[in-house]
């Protein structure tokens, strides 16, 4: 099987970028409707304290739940189906768990703390892996849609179709479960 | 010929008699006092009843019928078009405005009907058009993806080329 295309640091940062816009837009969203709501209501200063608390801890969680979610389901974040590309395992092109996506939103946190330096190791390394990749042990491929037959009894009906963006060195879908290879 | 034989005698008198005829018909179109006759029938208010009773009458409806069943009109514009008398109108409307006028007058009257806006909405809401539009903006934007994929892997590339340059590693 082929060496699948890893992508560069340009196509990930516009990636990654239209996620950030994704997210802020949602975040800004929420906050103007409560910001409306409570300028209404008299609210104590230590209550407003605790509410922004709050909310920069809810932002936290709707950030790293955003690209949890995404990589663990489907290996792609909105801007990731845009630019065609996807996370998966390095070793066998699996999609990642949750637990390990998890653990790559941490990395990637900690890889942009240098001034972004632990991002510049894509533009080196054969596989195109940034410092968050190489700990987490993940890769950024090329995804293709491949039309997969859904499993249905055989006849002569007519065979309904499923589009699941794969790895581009892959031929069948990708789960956690399945088997997987090219990626390595 | 036997025939011809027995009416001999009757038929030279009654030729002679018709060109006779003939003759005194060519010499009352050229006298002035029928002319003035006509002139004054025509003008006479007999002349008009005359043809209040005709287009009154069943001679208009046979007309008609006629024109349809010979296909004048079909013939008339046949042979207006083939000596170009049709070109020759058509020019002259549009030198003179008159069919932007014309244009201009229905419009003006269409954007005033409801029924048009109605239309219109029916139109701009039913499935095939919303489906094209869908289908067009889905196309654009995908257009527009895969020229920024094009782009963004063509700046990756260029950017790895430079980072490896200048630490003296190889190409991918």
């Amino acid at each position: 099987m082929s060496e699948p295309r890893y992508e560069g640091l340009v196509t990930r940062a516009i990636a990654f970028g239209v996620d950030a816009a994704a997210i802020n837009a949602v975040a800004i969203a929420v906050a103007g409707i409560v910001a409306l709501g409570l300028s209404i209501l008299s609210v104590p200063d230590s209550v407003d304290t605790v509410l922004l608390a709050v909310g920069g801890v809810l932002w936290v969680l709707w950030s790293v739940g955003y690209f949890v979610v995404f990589w663990s389901t489907t290996g792609q974040t909105p801007g990731a189906r845009l630019m065609r590309i996807m996370v998966c395992r390095g070793a066998d092109g699996r999609l990642l768990s949750p637990r390990a996506a998890l653990l790559r939103v941490v990395y990637l946190t900690l890889a942009a703390i240098p001034l972004l330096a632990g991002f510049l190791t894509i533009l080196v390394d054969d596989r195109r892996r940034g410092v968050h990749d190489m700990l987490a042990r993940t890769v950024v491929v090329e995804a293709v849609e491949v039309i997969v037959p859904e499993a249905v009894p055989p006849g002569p009906s007519a065979t309904p179709v499923d589009a699941r963006p794969v790895p581009a060195s892959i031929d069948a879908p990708r789960s956690r479960s399945a088997s997987a290879s090219g990626s390595t | 010929m036997e025939r011809r034989r027995l009416l001999g005698p009757v038929m030279w008198p009654a030729r002679l008699v018709g060109e006779a005829g003939l003759a005194a018909l060519d010499v009352a179109l050229a006298s002035r006092v029928l002319e003035q006759a006509v002139d004054r029938t025509l003008t006479s208010s007999l002349a008009r009843h005359a043809i209040d009773r005709a287009f009154q009458g069943p001679i208009v409806d046979a007309i008609a019928k006629d024109v349809v069943r010979y296909h004048v009109v079909e013939r008339v514009i046949d042979e207006l078009l083939a000596e170009g008398v049709a070109d020759r109108i058509v020019e002259r409307v549009l030198a003179e405005g008159i069919a932007d006028r014309a244009v201009d007058r229905v419009l003006a009257g269409l954007t005033t009907r409801e029924e048009l806006w109605v239309l219109v909405e029916e139109v701009a809401s039913s499935p095939a058009v919303t489906e094209a539009v869908t289908q067009q903006t889905a196309g654009f934007a995908d257009q527009v993806a895969g020229g920024v994929r094009a782009r963004s892997h063509n700046a990756d590339a260029w950017l790895e080329r430079k980072a490896r340059r200048a630490l003296r590693r190889p190409a991918r």
